[in-house]
C-alpha cells in the first residue's frame, strides 16, 4: 500500500506491549497528522486503525478478504505516486458514522496536490463502497478516459468496529452492532462442529427409545419352511 | 410481553411432567435456548459524530481532496439493481464497484480538463510504476497461459464433436451398403426361383460400369483356368512342408462328424429302428438241442 501513497512515512515495527498512545507521540515526532496502524493478531486477524492524530477521532476496522497487489490476476498498473481519485458510494452520506469515516478516509488516502513525491497525472481510482455493512476497497487503473478500467489491487474489506473520539482511545462514539469478532466466529464454528456429533448421538438414543417392544413373542425359526412356489415367485416378479 | 405470552401458551401445551421427561431423555438442553444479543452493546452517538466531523473538516479546495460521491454508471443498471440484495454474488458485486469507479472517472476527468490540468500521461513520460516490469511480465504470461488453455480446451471439444459426427456418418454408410447388398441378394433369389424374368436389377447397380471395366482387365491378367486348378491342387508359392500336418483348427474341425452315424453303437447299422422280423435270429436253446440230437 505504501507504494501507492507517496505522502506516507513509515515507522519501524512497534512492540506489542506498548500502549497505543505511543503511536500519537511517534506521529508527532514525524510531523504527521493522520495515521494508519495495522495490527495483526494471532497471525490470522488483521485490524486497521485510522486515526486523526493529535485529537482524534479514530476508527478501528477489521480487515477481511485481503488480496495484495502482487496477485497475478490483477492486470492493471499505474504510476508510482500518482494521485488517486477517491470514489465513494452514496451510502456514505446517509448516516453519521459513515460520513465521519468518509472524511477520515479522504484525509488519509488522498495525496496532497503538488506533493514532491507525487506525479502530476491521474491514472487510478480508489473505490470505497458500502455493502453488507462493510466498506469494500478497490483500486482501478484508468485505461482510457472514456471509462474503461483495469483493476490494480489491492482489494480488501473494512468491517468497522468502533469509532473513538480521541486518537487511539477516548469515549466511544459508535459501535457497530453487526460486528462479530473473528474469535467469536471461530468459536461458533467449532461449537457447531461439536454439536453435530452430540446431536447425532442424541438422535441414535431417541430412535432406540422410540422403537416399540414386540407385542407377541414369536419364534424366528417358525417361518423358515414357509416358502413360495416357483410359479408364484415368477408371477410376482 | 410477546415473549411472556408465548411462554405461557407453551407451558399450557406442555405439562411439567412432559417437560421433565423430555429433559430426562436429553431432548431439552440449556444450550439450545437462543441467547439474545445484548441490546446495550450498540452505541451510536450521532450528535457526537456530527460534532467531531465538523471539527476535523478542513476547508480545502476540491483539488486537494479529489473525492467524489457517485452513483454507479448507468450502463448496467438492471444488473446493479439486483446486486444490491446479494453481496455474495462475486460477479455482480464487482460489477457494481466497477460501475461506480467508471462513473467517477466519467465525472472527474471532464472537471479536471475544465481546470486545465493534465490527466493523461504523455507517451514519452517514463516513471517508476507501482508494479515492476517483472511483475507485469508475469501477469501477462499468466493471461496468455489462461487464454491458450481456453483455446486448447475449445479445440479439443470441437475435435470430439467432429469425431462423433464422423462416426455417425460411417455407420450410416455401412448400413446403406448392407441394405443395398441385401436388396441385391433378394433380387437374385427371386430371379433364381423364377419370380422375376429380367436381370435389370443388375444394371441399376451403382458403380456397375466401373466394375465391369475393371473385371475385363483383371480377367486378362489372371492365368488360365487349367493353370489355376493345378495351382490349387499342387500348390503354388509359399511353404509346402507341414502343409498336411494337423493344426489346431483342423483338429477341432467337426464338420465331417455326423453324430447319427459315428455315435451309434457298433452293429446297429443304418437309420431308424431295427425291423421286427429278423431272419438270422438265433433259435431258442431247446430248439437248438433238439436239432442237435436229430443230426446225431
Amino acid at each position: 500500500m505504501r507504494t501507492l501513497m507517496p505522502h506516507a512515512k513509515s515507522e519501524s515495527k512497534m512492540d506489542k506491549k506498548d500502549q497505543l498512545f505511543v503511536i500519537n507521540e511517534m506521529c508527532e515526532m514525524r510531523n504527521c497528522s493522520k495515521c494508519i496502524y495495522l495490527e495483526a493478531k494471532k497471525k490470522q486477524d488483521l485490524y486497521m486503525w485510522l486515526s486523526n492524530v493529535p485529537r482524534g477521532p479514530s476508527a478501528k476496522f477489521l480487515v477481511e478478504n485481503l488480496h495484495t497487489m502482487s496477485e497475478l490476476k490483477m492486470t492493471g498498473n499505474c504510476l508510482k505516486g500518482s494521485r488517486p481519485l477517491l470514489s465513494f458510494d452514496q451510502e456514505f452520506d446517509k448516516e453519521a458514522h459513515w460520513s465521519l469515516i468518509k472524511e477520515l478516509l479522504i484525509q488519509t488516502f488522498s495525496t496532497p496536490n503538488h506533493h514532491p513525491k507525487s506525479q502530476p497525472f491521474f491514472d487510478h481510482v480508489y473505490t470505497f463502497s458500502i455493502a453488507d455493512n462493510r466498506i469494500w476497497f478497490r483500486n482501478y487503473q484508468i485505461l482510457e478516459e472514456d471509462g474503461s478500467l483495469a483493476e490494480i489491487g489491492p482489494r480488501f474489506v473494512l468491517n468497522p468496529i468502533r469509532i473513538f473520539e480521541g486518537s487511539f482511545g477516548g469515549p466511544t462514539l459508535f459501535q457497530n452492532p453487526h460486528y462479530v469478532s473473528p474469535n467469536d466466529l471461530r468459536h461458533l464454528m467449532r461449537k457447531r462442529g461439536a454439536q453435530k456429533y452430540m446431536s447425532r448421538i442424541q438422535a441414535k438414543k431417541s430412535l432406540e427409545m422410540r422403537r416399540g417392544q414386540p407385542s407377541y413373542e414369536t419364534d424366528p425359526t417358525d417361518d423358515v419352511f414357509v416358502t413360495i412356489r416357483p410359479e408364484d415367485a415368477e408371477e410376482d416378479s | 410481553m410477546d415473549l411472556d405470552e408465548s411462554f405461557s401458551s407453551e407451558s399450557s401445551v406442555d405439562s411439567d411432567e412432559e417437560l421433565q421427561e423430555a429433559f430426562a431423555a436429553g431432548k431439552l438442553r440449556p444450550g439450545l435456548n437462543l441467547e439474545l444479543p445484548a441490546s446495550s452493546k450498540t452505541i451510536n452517538n450521532t450528535a457526537g459524530l456530527n460534532q467531531t466531523l465538523l471539527t476535523i473538516k478542513k476547508n480545502l479546495p476540491w483539488l486537494e481532496r479529489l473525492d467524489v460521491t457517485s452513483k454507479p454508471a448507468t450502463t448496467h443498471k438492471d444488473l446493479i439493481s439486483q446486486s444490491e440484495t446479494d453481496v455474495h454474488d462475486d460477479f455482480k458485486r464487482e460489477l457494481r464497484f466497477y460501475c461506480q469507479a467508471q462513473a467517477t472517472v466519467l465525472e472527474v476527468i471532464p472537471r479536471l480538463h475544465s481546470m486545465s490540468i493534465p490527466t493523461k500521461r504523455p507517451e514519452d513520460f517514463f516513471a517508476q510504476m507501482a508494479k515492476s516490469d517483472d511483475h507485469m511480465k508475469r501477469v501477462r504470461e499468466k493471461l496468455v497461459e489462461k487464454q491458450t488453455a481456453i483455446e486448447r480446451s475449445e479445440k479439443a471439444k470441437k475435435l470430439r464433436e467432429l469425431r462423433k459426427y464422423g462416426k455417425k456418418v460411417q455407420i450410416e454408410v455401412i448400413q446403406k451398403r448392407q441394405k443395398e447388398k441385401k436388396e441385391m441378394l433378394d433380387a437374385v433369389k427371386k430371379y433364381r426361383k423364377g419370380q422375376k424374368d429380367k436381370l435389370d436389377f443388375l444394371e441399376n447397380l451403382p458403380g456397375e460400369k466401373k466394375n465391369s471395366q475393371n473385371k475385363k482387365s483383371a480377367d486378362n491378367l489372371r492365368p488360365n483356368k487349367k493353370r489355376e486348378f493345378k495351382n490349387k491342387k499342387f500348390g503354388f508359392g509359399g511353404q509346402k512342408k507341414r502343409s498336411k500336418m494337423n493344426t489346431k483348427s483342423s483338429a477341432l474341425d467337426m464338420s465331417e462328424f455326423n453324430p447319427n452315424i459315428n455315435q451309434k453303437k457298433p452293429g446297429k447299422t443304418g437309420k431308424g429302428k431295427p425291423k421286427p422280423g429278423n431272419k438270422n435270429k438265433r433259435p431258442g436253446k431247446a430248439r437248438r438241442q433238439k436239432a442237435k440230437s436229430r443230426k446225431k
